[in-house]
């Protein structure tokens, strides 16, 4: 197929984008000279991996998954118990943090993979309230209900300098890989059988795809990145406690996913930027930010109810100026895997 | 181990499990009706009781006034969400656009968005602290039968739900609304072609299992004295899991289910340590979802 001509060339915009991200935006908020503002840019990154890692189950795979939190949880505990207990640099307790969810959210899968449209999100919400159960009262490891303090911040190394502008930028980094091996995984062959399994499962069977095994990796890779989101999370914020992977995070992911568009990987990126920095802009108005994000969950379904950037505007926008054509050697090696 | 202590976990048991059903049969009925999960259920279980507890401060009647004006208030509570969370989304033309998952996950998550939102402003309005409830309207009075101590709460909560579900069976089985509302859940497109008012059945399903949420929420409130905003998230859970293991349109599998999960619960407190009992019905839920994929009174459904 001939992918169309983009309006720029691929390599100008990624290279915008990566200005943007690395240079641009921590300049001004260097600028404007916030330790809180890194803060919000932080979380709003380690979102923007929840909510693109949910994407890919919830959106691309149609699997509705109402436990993300919860392997989120296991990332950041993971991360906070190895490095307080153990010292282990980031550099460990990051790929660590997401192969322990990643392998969690398999075990998970196996089981539950062939239940079926809403079985499967009630079997998911109830992993993500047995997750939270175990780290509230496994007291003797979690600490429970007081939460896991003096986590250290991030290190490169072994280098420490502790400033907002160094964590930023370590997220950033590592959003941006996630980011982009995701978009890789749904935009290639792979994305198009996770579609087809979304769309008819039985259908998808009959042409000889593997529907249980592709749906449980597609779930243990999506659990990898919330875990490595988790362990991002709490060498940045330094404190975590059982009550910040409930269901009620579960839902501001799944309201992030949604409002951007269910399968549109950009999408899913200007859902978290707008349910994270739109509540902290009304902050000053009281403490509505869950209620600004019921409301805008409820508007966007509403008026918007393929979401902000629809999957097929952004299946398209994403080929024709990112250059994630489906091409190379297509005529060739027909195939997937 | 089958000591008085046992019986009187059972008794509990069998209180939370009365609750948890009166909400599951309302989960259940919109389940069969629609097809979508109404995930503001819990909200409507904290509605009743916010309405009971301002009905007691502002003109303190009696106990049975309270419940009768809490169910009409849940009879409003279910009309107003429908007409907000779902009726925008519902579009009962054809075949295809019935079956579809957009429309399911569109109710599914706007009643979530409504949930959030509800609970989220009750905060606001109330604070997240506990509101009291007057200790003459406390049912905790404890009676004595035997070595068994039971309390009045108990009492009034088994009565309340039986009086319901008789009055939700005889509803159901004898009369017009009923026949529509059973015709509807059977197949909405048939029901429409010989005439039935599908809006209005479904309205009628929203307004009566709304009515047992409510009547649930303002029970436990007056039992157990603790009424929050936050009070319908883990009953609503629960009530989920209770009708999910009942087969999502089986109504008694769903009261079966409900007393299942209520008494083990209550019964895990003696072998566990506090905290650990949730994990029960979650453990249940998984188990049942792994080895009765249709849940444990369901029947056979087409694949969605």
């Amino acid at each position: 197929m001939n992918a169309p001509k983009p309006a720029v060339p691929p390599v100008v915009l990624k290279a915008a984008l990566a200005i943007f991200v690395f240079i641009l935006v921590p300049a001004v908020l260097s600028w404007i000279g916030g330790g809180y503002l890194f803060q919000v840019a932080t979380t709003a990154l380690i979102f923007i991996i929840l909510a693109a890692s949910l994407n890919l189950v919830t959106g691309t795979a149609g699997l509705l998954s109402l436990g993300h939190a919860g392997f989120y949880g296991i990332g950041a505990y993971t991360a906070a118990l190895l490095s307080t207990r153990f010292g282990l640099p980031c550099v460990v307790t990051l790929p660590l943090a997401g192969v322990a969810a990643g392998a969690i959210g398999v075990l998970v899968a196996l089981p539950t993979m062939r239940l079926i449209s809403i079985y499967f999100a009630v079997a998911t919400l109830g992993v993500g309230e047995m997750i939270y159960v175990i780290l509230l009262n496994w007291t003797g490891f979690t600490h429970g209900p007081m939460g896991i303090r003096g986590i250290p911040p991030i290190d490169l190394l072994g280098w420490r300098p502790g400033i907002p502008l160094f964590d930023y930028l370590v997220v950033a980094a590592v959003t941006a890989f996630s980011v982009w091996a995701l978009s890789r995984l749904m935009h290639s062959y792979y994305g198009n059988a996770l579609r087809a399994v979304r769309e008819d499962d039985q259908c998808a069977d009959a042409m000889g795809l593997n529907v249980v095994r592709l749906k449980i990796e597609t779930f243990g890779i999506s659990c990898f990145f919330a875990g490595v989101a988790g362990g991002l999370y709490c060498h940045t914020a330094g404190f975590i406690s059982p009550d910040q992977f409930r269901f009620s995070e579960s839902i501001n992911i799944l309201a992030m996913v949604v409002v951007g568009g269910l399968g549109s990987l950009p999408g899913a990126v200007i859902g978290a930027l707008l349910l994270i920095i739109l509540p902290e802009a009304l902050r000053g108005f009281g403490d509505f930010r869950m209620v600004a994000i019921g409301s805008i969950m409820f508007l966007s379904i509403l008026l918007r109810p393929r979401g902000l950037l629809g999957e097929v505007s952004a299946l398209d926008l994403m080929r024709r100026q990112f250059g994630e054509a489906w091409k190379g050697g297509a005529a060739t090696r027909v195939g997937w895997r | 181990m089958f000591d008085i202590y046992f019986v009187q976990q059972i008794v509990n048991g069998l209180s939370v499990g009365l609750v948890y059903a009166l909400m599951a049969i309302g989960f259940t009925l919109i389940f069969g009706v629609l097809n979508v999960v109404n995930f503001a259920h819990g909200e409507v279980y904290m509605l009743g009781a916010f309405a009971g507890l301002m009905l007691i401060t502002w003109i303190a009647p009696p106990v049975l006034v309270i419940v009768l004006l809490v169910l009409a208030v849940g009879a409003l509570t279910g009309i107003g969400l429908e007409r907000l969370a779902f009726r925008p989304f519902r579009r009962f033309r054809d075949e295809a656009s019935l079956k579809s998952r957009a429309m399911r996950e569109a109710t599914l998550l706007s009643s979530l968005a409504v949930s959030i939102t509800v609970r989220e402003v009750m905060t606001l309005v109330f604070g997240a602290q506990m509101q009291t409830v007057p200790q003459a309207y406390m049912l905790q009075q404890p009676i004595a039968i035997g070595r068994l101590s039971i309390t009045v709460g108990d009492l009034v909560v088994f009565g309340a739900s039986a009086v319901m579900l008789a009055a939700l069976q005889f509803m159901l089985f004898r009369t017009r609304i009923g026949l529509s509302i059973r015709a509807v859940s059977n197949s909405p497109l048939g029901a429409r072609y010989v005439g039935i008012d599908t809006d209005r059945a479904i309205v009628a399903t929203f307004a009566i299992g709304s009515m047992l949420g409510a009547a649930a929420g303002i029970l436990v409130g007056l039992y157990s004295g603790v009424i929050t905003p936050q009070m319908g998230f883990t009953p609503g859970i629960k009530a989920f899991v209770a009708m999910v293991m009942g087969g999502l349109s089986s109504i008694p599998g769903a009261v079966i289910c409900a007393l299942i999960l209520g008494v083990s619960e209550s019964v895990a407190t003696e072998y566990l340590a506090s905290g650990w009992q949730d994990l029960v019905s979650y453990g249940f839920l998984i188990v049942t979802l792994v080895f009765f994929p249709q849940g444990l009174f369901g029947v056979g459904r087409e694949r969605a």
